[in-house]
C-alpha cells in the first residue's frame, strides 16, 4: 500500500517535471516559461558582448576557467549559474571597489550588466538574431607574445594532491644566460591552469633560495619566502601571473635585467582539484638589446609587528604609513594579507591635504590576489603620504579562518600565519640636480621610516646604513651598521658592511676587528677577505695581506680588483715578477683597469724587475 | 499440400520477425515515455532495484564542475566506508557526457563506485537535488530521507571553509543505518542542474 502511494508521487513529479521542460522547450535553461516579452534580452546582442569581454579570457579550452564560454551552447548550457555567479560577484573575480582612479584590464561587471544577465535567464536565455552577434575574440594558443628567445622549464614536476588545503609550491629556475641580458617580458607558464591561483616571481640574485631546496632542482614548499640580497640591486618590476592573465611586455625603457647566476622564484599558489595533479611550470625570456633607461622601485609598506590578533576578534586594524621623499608616478600596487584580511585600503593624502584612494578592497579574498596596475601613471608629488589601513577578521564567522576554533594569530610566513603588507611599483622622477639615484632617496626614507617603526630592525639599520654610505653621509652610517652588528654580533654580512665602513672612513683600527669576525662567522667571505686584505696594507702588514687577497681571488677568481691589488702588495714586498703576472691577468679580466695598467707600468720602469 | 508448407514457413518466419522488431520498438517508447536512468553500457538502470534491501545513496556529479571534483575523493572515502552497508551510485545528470567520457572521469578523479547516467533527470527529481554536487539518502524502502550538500566545506560561491565543520552526508547515511532522524535537508553550493535541460 505504501510502496502503490510512493509510485504514485514519483509519476506526478515524473509529470511536473516533464511539464516544465516541455514548457521552457527550446530556451530550456529557464526556471519561467518563456513568453513575449517587452524588452527581449537577446545572448547574440546583449550577452555574448558582455561574456566576451568579461570571461572568455578564461573560459576558453586550455585555460584556467573549467568551461568554455565562447558560443550561445557555452552560455545556455551554464545559463543559471551564471545568473547566480554574476549577480553575488564571484565572477568575474575583481575584489576593488570601484574608485576615481581606474586601473588598467577592470573586470567589474556593472549593476546593469548584473541585471541584463539575470534577465536574460528569466526570459528564457533566448538566442536572438545571427546579425547581432559580434565576433567572438579570438585567443593564440600557448605563448602569448610569440615564440620566446629561451624557454626555461621547471626541473621537477611537483604533483599536487587530489584533496586537502592549499598548497604553496616554489620553483627555482636556473637562469640560461652567461653574461647579463636585458628582458622586455618573461612569459609564466604555470602548468595546469585549473589548479593554479596565482603564481609569483622572485628574482634571487644571489641565488639565496636554493639553500630550501632538498635537493637541487627539487624546489620547495612555502607560501612568503625571503630573498637575500647583499648589493643595492632593489626588486623594480611586479612579476604576477593570475588565471587570464595575457602578458604584456614591459613598458618602453622598463626592460628587465637578468645577470648570470641568478635564480628566478616561481612561487605558486596551488588548489586541489579532486584528482592528482602534476605541476611543471615554464617561463619564456623575451630578450631586447635596449638597456633600461627607466628605473621603478617597489616601495613597501607593512606593519607586521602589529600583528598579534585574540581569538575572535573581528576587527582588528592594522595601519602604516610613508612620506614620499621624492616625486614618483605609482604604476601599479599589490596589496597583500592572509586569510584573516578582511577589509584593505590604502590611500595618498597629497601635500594640500587631499586624500586619493589607491586601492580598497572591502572583501578581501586571498585566493583572487593580484597585482592591481594604473590604468594610467598616478603622480604623487614629494611629502605625500601613502597609508594602509587594514582590517583583520580572527572570528568564525570568518570562514576562510584557517583556525577553528580561532586562535591568536601573529605575523609570519605560514598560511595560517597573518601578513599586513602593500607593494607599490613607482617611478621617481628624476631630478635634474640629483647626484644620485633617487630610488636611494627613496630606498633611505624607507630604511629610516622602518627604523623608526622599530628600533630593533635589523634589516632597516643595514639598508638605512648601506644607502648613507653611497651618498657619502659615512658618520651616520657607520652609526646605523654599529646598530645592525649590536643586532646580530655574527652577521658576516654586516660584520663586514661596518668594516667596511670604517676602513672607508680611515678608522681602520676599529675596522680589522669587525672584518676579522665576518671571516670568522663565514670564512668563504670574499667581500670580508678583500677588504681585510685593504686594511692589512693599509697598515703595511704586506704578508698578512697577501694571504688574504689570495684567498679572495680563490673565492673568485675573476675579480680585477683584487688580481691587482695582490699585485700591488706583492711589488711592495719586492715580488715584482709575481706582481707583474698578478697586474696582467688583471688586465685579462678588465683591459680598462686603471690602476692595474699604472701598476705594470711602473714595474716595468723599476730597474729591480731586471735583477731577478 | 508440401509445396504449400514450404511457402508458410518462410512467411511464418518473416512475420515473426517483423513481431520481434516492432517489439523492440514498443519497447524503447515506453522507455522514452516511462523515462530511466541507464547503465553506463546503455541499460535502463533502476539503482534501488539492485540494492537488494540496502539503503541506497546517490551522488549527484558533473564531469565539468569544479566544485562537485573537489568533492571526488571524499565522495570516494564515504562509498567505501559504508560499501558494506550501503549501495552508493555516482550520478551524472548530463544529457550529453558519454559512457566514454564518464569513465575517463571516474577514472581520473579515482572513482571506483558505479556510476549511472542521468540524461532525462529522472533521479534527479526522485532524488529532489538541484546541483552538483549533491547527495540523496534513501532507505531500503526507497523512501527518500535526505537530500542535499554533502558537508558545508562551500558556504556560498567563493565562500569555502578550509574544513567542513558539518557533515551532512555522512550523518544522514548514520542516521538511515541507526534509524535516527537524518539531518534536515540542505542546498548544496555547485553547479546547478536545471542547466543541463
Amino acid at each position: 500500500m505504501t510502496s502503490s502511494c510512493r509510485t504514485v508521487v514519483a509519476c506526478v513529479l515524473g509529470f511536473s517535471y516533464t511539464a516544465a521542460a516541455l514548457i521552457t522547450g527550446q530556451n530550456g535553461a529557464a526556471v519561467h516559461p518563456s513568453a513575449p516579452v517587452e524588452h527581449q534580452i537577446t545572448f547574440n546582442r546583449d550577452i555574448a558582448p558582455i561574456l566576451f569581454h568579461y570571461c572568455a579570457a578564461c573560459h576558453h579550452t586550455g585555460e584556467a576557467g573549467p568551461f568554455p564560454l565562447l558560443t550561445y551552447a557555452d552560455a545556455k548550457a551554464r545559463a543559471r549559474q551564471i545568473a547566480a555567479v554574476t549577480s553575488k560577484r564571484f565572477m568575474p573575480p575583481w575584489l576593488p571597489a570601484p574608485q576615481e582612479l581606474k586601473f588598467a584590464d577592470e573586470l567589474r561587471l556593472s549593476d546593469g550588466q548584473i541585471a541584463v544577465i539575470q534577465e536574460w535567464v528569466e526570459q528564457g536565455a533566448v538566442e536572438g538574431a545571427p546579425a547581432d552577434l559580434p565576433p567572438a575574440p579570438r585567443f593564440v594558443p600557448g605563448w602569448q607574445l610569440g615564440r620566446p628567445d629561451k624557454i626555461i622549464e621547471a626541473e621537477k614536476p611537483y604533483t599536487l594532491s587530489a584533496s586537502g588545503s592549499d598548497m604553496y609550491w616554489n620553483f627555482i629556475f636556473r637562469t640560461p644566460v652567461d653574461r647579463a641580458r636585458w628582458l622586455r617580458a618573461i612569459e609564466i607558464r604555470p602548468g595546469d591552469k585549473r589548479v593554479v591561483h596565482h603564481a609569483n616571481i622572485l628574482v634571487d640574485r644571489e641565488q639565496s633560495a636554493r639553500r630550501q631546496e632538498s635537493q637541487p632542482g627539487a624546489g620547495f614548499a612555502g607560501m612568503e619566502l625571503k630573498i637575500e640580497s647583499e648589493t643595492f640591486d632593489p626588486d623594480s618590476h611586479f612579476l604576477f601571473w593570475k588565471p587570464g592573465t595575457v602578458p604584456k611586455p614591459e613598458p618602453e625603457g622598463m626592460s628587465l635585467r637578468l645577470d648570470k647566476n641568478t635564480d628566478l622564484v616561481l612561487n605558486i599558489h596551488l588548489q586541489p582539484s579532486g584528482k592528482p595533479d602534476k605541476i611543471q611550470p615554464s617561463l619564456g625570456l623575451y630578450f631586447t638589446d635596449k638597456p633600461a633607461t627607466l628605473f621603478p622601485l617597489l616601495l613597501q609598506l607593512e606593519n607586521d609587528r602589529q600583528l598579534d590578533i585574540p581569538p575572535g576578534e573581528k576587527h582588528f586594524v592594522v595601519t602604516d604609513e610613508f612620506t614620499l621623499p621624492v616625486d614618483v608616478d605609482l604604476l601599479a600596487i599589490y596589496p597583500h594579507a592572509h586569510y584573516l584580511g578582511k577589509d584593505l585600503l590604502a590611500l595618498a593624502t597629497l601635500p594640500g591635504g587631499s586624500a586619493k584612494t589607491l586601492i580598497h578592497i572591502p572583501q578581501w579574498d586571498l585566493n583572487w590576489q593580484a597585482v592591481y596596475r594604473y590604468a594610467a601613471p598616478v603622480p604623487l608629488p614629494k611629502r605625500s603620504t601613502i597609508s594602509m589601513q587594514y582590517t583583520y577578521d580572527n572570528s568564525s564567522e570568518n570562514l576562510a579562518n584557517p583556525n577553528d576554533p580561532p586562535r591568536r594569530v601573529v605575523a609570519g610566513n605560514r598560511s595560517s600565519d597573518e601578513m599586513a603588507h602593500l607593494w607599490l611599483q613607482v617611478l621617481p622622477h628624476a631630478a635634474s640636480d640629483a647626484a644620485f639615484d633617487p630610488r636611494m632617496l627613496l630606498q633611505e626614507a624607507m630604511a629610516r621610516h622602518n627604523v623608526e617603526k622599530n628600533l630593533a630592525d635589523f634589516e632597516a639599520h643595514y639598508n638605512l646604513a648601506a644607502m648613507l654610505q653611497a651618498r657619502g653621509v659615512l658618520a651616520e652610517a657607520i652609526e646605523h651598521f654599529e646598530l645592525a652588528v649590536r643586532l646580530r654580533p655574527q652577521d658576516a654580512t654586516a660584520n663586514n658592511a661596518l668594516g667596511a665602513a670604517l676602513l672607508a672612513a680611515g678608522r681602520i683600527p676599529e675596522a680589522i676587528p669587525h672584518l676579522d669576525a665576518a671571516l670568522r662567522v663565514q670564512p668563504d667571505n670574499f667581500d670580508a677577505h678583500y677588504n681585510l686584505a685593504n686594511a692589512l696594507v693599509s697598515q703595511g702588514k704586506f704578508l698578512q695581506a697577501i694571504e688574504h687577497y689570495r684567498a679572495a681571488i680563490r673565492l673568485r677568481p675573476d675579480d680585477a680588483n683584487a688580481e691587482a691589488n695582490l699585485g700591488g702588495a706583492l711589488a711592495e714586498t719586492g715580488k715584482l715578477s709575481e706582481a707583474k703576472l698578478h697586474f696582467e691577468r688583471a688586465l685579462r679580466i678588465d683591459p680598462n683597469h686603471k690602476l692595474a695598467r699604472e701598476n705594470l707600468e711602473l714595474i716595468s720602469r723599476d730597474p729591480k724587475n731586471f735583477q731577478e | 499440400m508440401y509445396r504449400a508448407t514450404l511457402t508458410s514457413q518462410p512467411r511464418a518466419i518473416r512475420v515473426s520477425l517483423m513481431a520481434t522488431a516492432l517489439l523492440l520498438l514498443a519497447l524503447s517508447t515506453s522507455g522514452a515515455a516511462q523515462k530511466t536512468a541507464l547503465h553506463l553500457d546503455g541499460t535502463p538502470a533502476d539503482p534501488f532495484l539492485a540494492a537488494s534491501g540496502k539503503p541506497v545513496v546517490l551522488v549527484f556529479v558533473r564531469a565539468d564542475c569544479p566544485i562537485s571534483n573537489r568533492y571526488a575523493p571524499l565522495i570516494q572515502r564515504i562509498s567505501s566506508q559504508y560499501a558494506a552497508k550501503v549501495t552508493f551510485w555516482l550520478v551524472y545528470p548530463s544529457r550529453t557526457a558519454s559512457a566514454g567520457k564518464i569513465r575517463q572521469h571516474e577514472f581520473q578523479y579515482g572513482y571506483k563506485l558505479p556510476a549511472l547516467r542521468d540524461p532525462q533527470h529522472v533521479l534527479v527529481a526522485q532524488a529532489k537535488v538541484q546541483v552538483t554536487p549533491e547527495a540523496a539518502v534513501f532507505d531500503a524502502s526507497r523512501r527518500l530521507l535526505y537530500h542535499g550538500r554533502i558537508d558545508n566545506m562551500y558556504e556560498d560561491f567563493g565562500r569555502a571553509r578550509r574544513a567542513a565543520t558539518t557533515h551532512e552526508l555522512d550523518d544522514a547515511i548514520q542516521a538511515v543505518l541507526s534509524g535516527k532522524t537524518p539531518p534536515p535537508n540542505t542546498p548544496g553550493v555547485g553547479c546547478f542542474i536545471s542547466d543541463l535541460q
